[in-house]
């Protein structure tokens, strides 16, 4: 922590060094020029959500935020600008059985054994058949952790509150692997909190805006700008700031130069609120008309703060993308202390039984987290922008790092646990990993446009990005690479029904999302598919529909969108009420409905340890071999299952009330 | 040897009805000065008279029947001030006399030809002219409303209720206008460049207040080519992004407002949106008015001491103002699209100006809809900045839609000053810079 916190400091100076610089030049050239007033707003606000679901529910979203936007000028060319947020979630006091120190508690895992031989349908955490000493196994194995150090309390089963049962559908009877996270704060319950990612303590939790990153300083910037004769303009701004690239909402097709919280309420929150602000310098030339454009400009940014990813929510916050938090957090503790996965072993009888198993530490799971903090991990982009013969345009390239992780099985020293010994050594095809955030580099452009005869605008962004990872169960280090198409269509169209209002127009806005991975490797296995988990070809549609009532203060609306892949949806409708210049109301809900089908190879049956782990029937049982494709649920039916089917037990209603000033 | 005659007879008509339209120096002293010899009256009407409910009767023929209604139901009162000259300024009538009969219109609706600057048609237009309308709105287009470019700064928007007079919202915005072609004022001049899209004129509107709407902000690029269709691009401040407009948002209510978007200064489309009609020409009372003279808000104080014109009567929805007997034309536009939420709408150009400060409004069923008001200051009597300008300054304006009860009113601080509308600030891009 205290590298990323010297790192920042020392990235920090050249960006305050040009600050000044602009300030000090300015005030030299212009002496004249005073300071203009503050202009100065914000808002208070209570966000109140409620969640019905088999999982943690009740309370999970009781956050109050003050923020105060403010600017200052000087002239016409310098000012100065700032945004302060800062807010307190009190769902982690108010709710603490289920979000707090007093979450989780003890569980039992499904031992698909059954038997009377091999232990109950259940067996409590760490306390599987599959436990060392081991009859069989040289030095009895070493299988089995200390449960004085992991002890089964303050867990949760992982995905419990999304399906019945772990899955398994590709060999019926043998069930899916599950595991357990840790659910507590990580002052509370250290177990799973990896280093400097996904590590929160209570505080970081209630106050997530006061911590080392300082993000309670929203944004703080500088801006300049040079006007010249001709009427060109050389603009710069220097500080902590969000820069948006793109035409599309939802959708981070082009927007991908500032990361984002989703750990504030998922994919749900405008992109303004949950964007990450991040100290960039940016520079933009705007050219104006200049020959056959209507307008011309080019952009540079660096992105000089130390890298920071999106922020997926960690085990136990009642916002997790994907869960991939809960998921990350249960399998780090794996690593780090060992745990119970369910009907991951084959009966040692040869009976046609998976059980539930005790792996002890740095044998499976999750090591580190390798997050990026060296000037080579900057970001670098630049963008041409402008209006050709009507037509708004723009081409955009970037060199970043992944803001979402990847998991990365290679070179990961580890210890095999069908043996006393400590190997230490790197296993193929063994589900152990570091989190990653490999440098990707995305080039791709976007385009607005009014289509007269149906009265509609439409929007289009496309980009093609190099060398994302993507989980991959037939590669010996359980990923690859692949360069991956993301495109979206946007369709814009007011549209009177005058039955519902007789002088003022509905907004329909659609879109449509898709993703083609191009390097996409998957195939039949002797049980089931292998490869990778997502989709070579994905789509999501969102359809918005607003109203518009009384001076536009009272605007009811729905929000709507289906993954095509995870056969998951959502529809949020919404009723925002500004009940005068200050005070406003928002009633909504959250309602997701989906199949819970989305399964996946879960990497059991390959044979990372041979002779061990030689799955039967088993040609070469001397060599390394990927799965045999027997999946469920966990862990990577959730790439298939999307932000949506993930979420889509968690029905939530909302309501926000705002004094704005 | 018949060829040749209808040839012949064909030539002569053109002649003739060139000769009949063929405006002469005199039609343009006429234009801009018709008050120069001649002052309209009104038996009984003089300044210092008040139009109210107990003598609107009258005057009802100086009203429209909608004034005439407002007044009768005691919702305002309107208070006659003396019939003064609003000049424009000398370059935009010399403008006119230097490119007189030059310009002719076109084929099709939206086309114009071989105009280069000032009032296109000077001439009286007349009632037995099918084209006289469509030469009006192009007077209007070309007119020299807010000069080669001006800025409202700021300009503050309130939403009432027409019954209780309750102001639900208080917009405060910034509106910047520049011409980019037929520039006769100031520089750059004729034109500014360069120009690759051939606009003729950018609108620029940003919201600061309040908070739910602050750096929204709104771009009209209205092209020379009256057939090409504006673009408009909208900036949503908590999305913090450009979104293009599509045209049916243009002919929709403005941010909740009770005006749309085609509505400002009168009329703000394009000539071949719609089909015009003259209806004749008559003096009628129009809220022209020396701004300094009138009494003013204490609301929204200023640094520099400016105040704006105070709302009172019916609703708080009508301007303090004094109102002038003034001749205009009465211009009937109808929209050629049949989806076109109006069915209507009836303007009384002011014959010296060619501003529209009086407009009604009729829906889509022909039921009446909105009456539309828009003050004009004199510039010599406004800021001292404007002094000279030659402008006739939009200083303040009513919509009251009469079916919904409601009104929204407009509060000005019309600036006059070129350093106040950049070029850049005309550009997609200025969007994304401006907001946050």
């Amino acid at each position: 922590m205290a590298i990323i916190k010297t790192n920042a400091i020392r990235r920090c100076v050249p960006a305050t060094v040009v600050a000044l610089v602009l300030l000090t030049a300015q005030a030299d050239g212009v002496q004249a020029q005073e300071w203009e007033d503050w202009d100065v707003a914000g808002f208070a606000e209570a966000v109140n959500h409620w969640r019905d679901s088999d999982g943690p529910d009740g309370l999970v979203k009781q956050r109050n935020t003050l923020q105060i936007e403010w600017s200052r000028s000087r002239g016409p060319g310098l000012s100065v600008s700032g945004v302060l947020r800062g807010s307190y979630d009190s769902v982690y006091d108010f709710n603490d059985d289920e979000f707090g120190s007093g979450a989780g508690g003890s569980v039992t895992i499904e031992n698909a054994g059954g038997t009377e031989i091999f232990g109950p349908e259940r067996v409590p955490w760490g306390q599987s058949i599959i436990n060392s000493p081991l009859p069989g196994l040289p030095g009895g194995g070493g299988f089995g952790f200390n449960l004085n150090q992991n002890p089964n309390e303050g867990l949760i089963l992982l995905g419990d509150d999304l399906n019945t049962g772990t899955g398994g559908n590709f060999l019926p009877g043998f069930g899916g692997v599950q595991l357990a996270y840790p659910a507590q704060p990580c002052d509370d319950d250290k177990r799973g909190c990896i280093g400097s990612y996904l590590n929160k303590d209570e505080g970081d939790l209630k106050f997530p805006e006061f911590n080392d990153k300082l993000d309670f300083i929203r944004e703080l910037y500088v801006d300049y700008e040079h006007a010249f004769e001709s009427g060109r303009a050389f603009n710069l701004r220097v500080g902590r700031q969000q820069v948006i690239w793109g035409r599309t909402d939802l959708f981070r097709v082009l927007d991908v130069v500032n990361p984002v919280d989703y750990s504030r309420h998922n994919i749900y929150d405008e992109l303004e609120d949950i964007r990450i602000p991040m100290g960039i310098l940016n520079a933009e030339y705007r050219m104006g008309g200049v020959g056959a454009f209507d307008d011309l400009n080019f952009q540079g940014i660096w992105n000089f703060e130390p890298f920071r990813p999106n922020d997926l929510g960690q085990g136990g916050q009642p916002y997790s993308i994907l869960q991939a938090g809960n998921f990350f957090r249960a399998f780090n503790n794996c690593w780090d202390n060992g745990c119970t996965v369910a009907n991951f072993a084959p009966a040692p009888d040869g009976s046609p039984a998976l059980l539930a198993t005790d792996f002890g530490p740095n044998q499976i799971g999750i090591r580190d987290a390798d997050v990026p903090d060296d000037w080579g991990d900057t970001a670098i982009g630049g963008r041409i922008e402008g209006v050709f013969k009507g037509v708004g345009f723009s081409l955009n390239a970037l060199s970043y790092r992944a803001q979402l992780p990847t998991l990365s099985g290679r070179n990961i020293e580890s210890d095999n646990p069908f043996t006393a010994e400590v190997e230490s050594q790197d296993y193929p095809y063994l589900i152990a990993f570091d989190i990653k955030f490999p440098r990707l580099f995305m080039m791709g452009g976007s385009a607005d446009f009014y289509v007269d005869p149906i009265k509609s605008a439409f929007r289009v962004e496309v980009t093609h990005t190099q060398d994302e990872e993507f989980a991959n169960t037939l590669d010996p280090d359980l990923f690859s690479e692949s360069d991956v198409m993301r495109w979206v269509l946007g369709w814009d169209r007011p549209t009177f029904i005058p039955f519902l209002n007789k002088t003022r127009s509905f907004l329909f806005s659609a879109q449509v999302f898709g993703q083609h991975i191009l390097d996409h490797e998957k195939e039949s296995g002797p049980i089931g598919p292998r490869g990778m988990p997502d989709f070579e070809n994905n789509y999501i549609a969102t359809l918005l529909i607003n109203g518009f009532y009384k001076a536009d203060r009272i605007q009811p609306r729905i929000i709507t969108a289906y993954d095509t892949g995870a056969k998951a949806g959502v529809i949020s409708p919404q009723f925002d009420w500004l009940l005068t210049d200050h005070w406003r109301l928002i009633a909504q809900g959250n309602f997701k409905w989906g199949e819970d089908d989305q399964q996946f190879d879960d990497n059991r049956t390959a044979n990372p340890f041979p002779p061990f782990t030689c799955p039967p029937p088993s040609p070469g049982c001397d060599f390394n071999s990927p799965s045999l494709g027997l999946g469920g649920y966990e862990p990577l039916g959730r790439f298939q299952q999307g932000p949506i089917g993930m979420a889509q037990e968690e029905n939530e209603y909302q309501l926000t009330i705002r004094y704005q000033f | 040897m018949n060829r040749l005659l209808t040839t012949f007879t064909a030539l002569a008509v053109a002649l003739a009805a060139s000769l009949a339209s063929a405006a002469t120096p005199e039609d343009v002293e006429n234009s801009f000065f018709p008050y120069r010899n001649w002052t309209p009256e009104f038996p009984g009407l003089q300044p210092g008279t008040v139009v109210n409910q107990s003598n609107v009767e009258q005057f009802k023929d100086v009203v429209d029947f909608m004034m005439y209604d407002h007044i009768k139901q005691g919702w305002y009162e309107i208070k006659v001030g003396e019939t003064t000259s609003f000049d424009l300024h000398p370059n935009y009538v010399q403008a006119t006399r230097d490119h007189l009969n030059k310009t002719t219109l076109g084929e099709k609706v939206g086309e114009i030809n071989n105009f280069v600057a000032g009032r296109p048609f000077p001439e009286e237009p007349d009632i037995n002219d099918p084209q006289a309308g469509l030469k009006i709105a192009w007077n209007y287009k070309y007119g020299y409303n807010w000069g080669d470019n001006a800025a409202i700064a700021p300009f503050y928007w309130k939403f009432r209720d027409l019954e209780s007079g309750k102001i639900e919202r208080t917009i405060k915005f910034n509106f910047h206008f520049l011409n980019f072609m037929h520039r006769v004022n100031q520089a750059p001049l004729p034109s500014v460049e360069p120009n690759p899209g051939q606009l003729f004129r950018g609108i620029y509107v940003i919201a600061n207040e309040p908070f739910d709407i602050k750096n929204t902000q709104l771009l009209i690029h209205r092209y020379e080519n009256d057939l090409k269709r504006d673009d408009a691009w909208l900036y949503l401040g908590f999305q913090r992004r450009v979104r293009r407009l599509p045209a049916g948002q243009i002919t929709d209510s403005f941010l909740g407002s009770d005006l749309m978007i085609e509505d400002f200064e009168g009329y703000n489309g394009r000539i071949s949106d719609m089909n015009w009609t003259f209806k004749g020409t008559q003096n009628v009372l129009l809220p022209f008015y020396n701004h300094n003279d009138m009494p003013l808000s204490d609301d929204h104080p200023e640094k520099d001491g400016y105040k704006f014109i105070d709302f009172g009567n019916q609703g708080g929805c009508f301007a303090q103002v004094t109102w002038q007997l003034r001749k205009a034309h009465v211009l009937e536009s109808d929209p050629v699209d049949p989806n076109h939420p109006i069915s209507k709408r009836v303007h009384y150009i002011d014959a010296q100006t060619y501003t529209i400060p009086r407009t009604l409004i009729y829906d889509r069923k022909g039921d009446f809809w909105k009456s539309w008001f828009i003050c004009q200051a004199h510039p010599d009597h406004h800021l001292a900045k404007n002094k000279g300008t030659g402008v006739s300054i939009d200083d303040c304006f009513t919509m009251i839609d009469m079916q919904a009860k409601h009104c929204t009113t407009g509060q000005f601080k019309g600036q006059l000053d070129p350093e106040m509308n950049p070029q850049r600030l005309f550009r997609v891009q200025n969007m994304r810079t401006t907001g946050r």
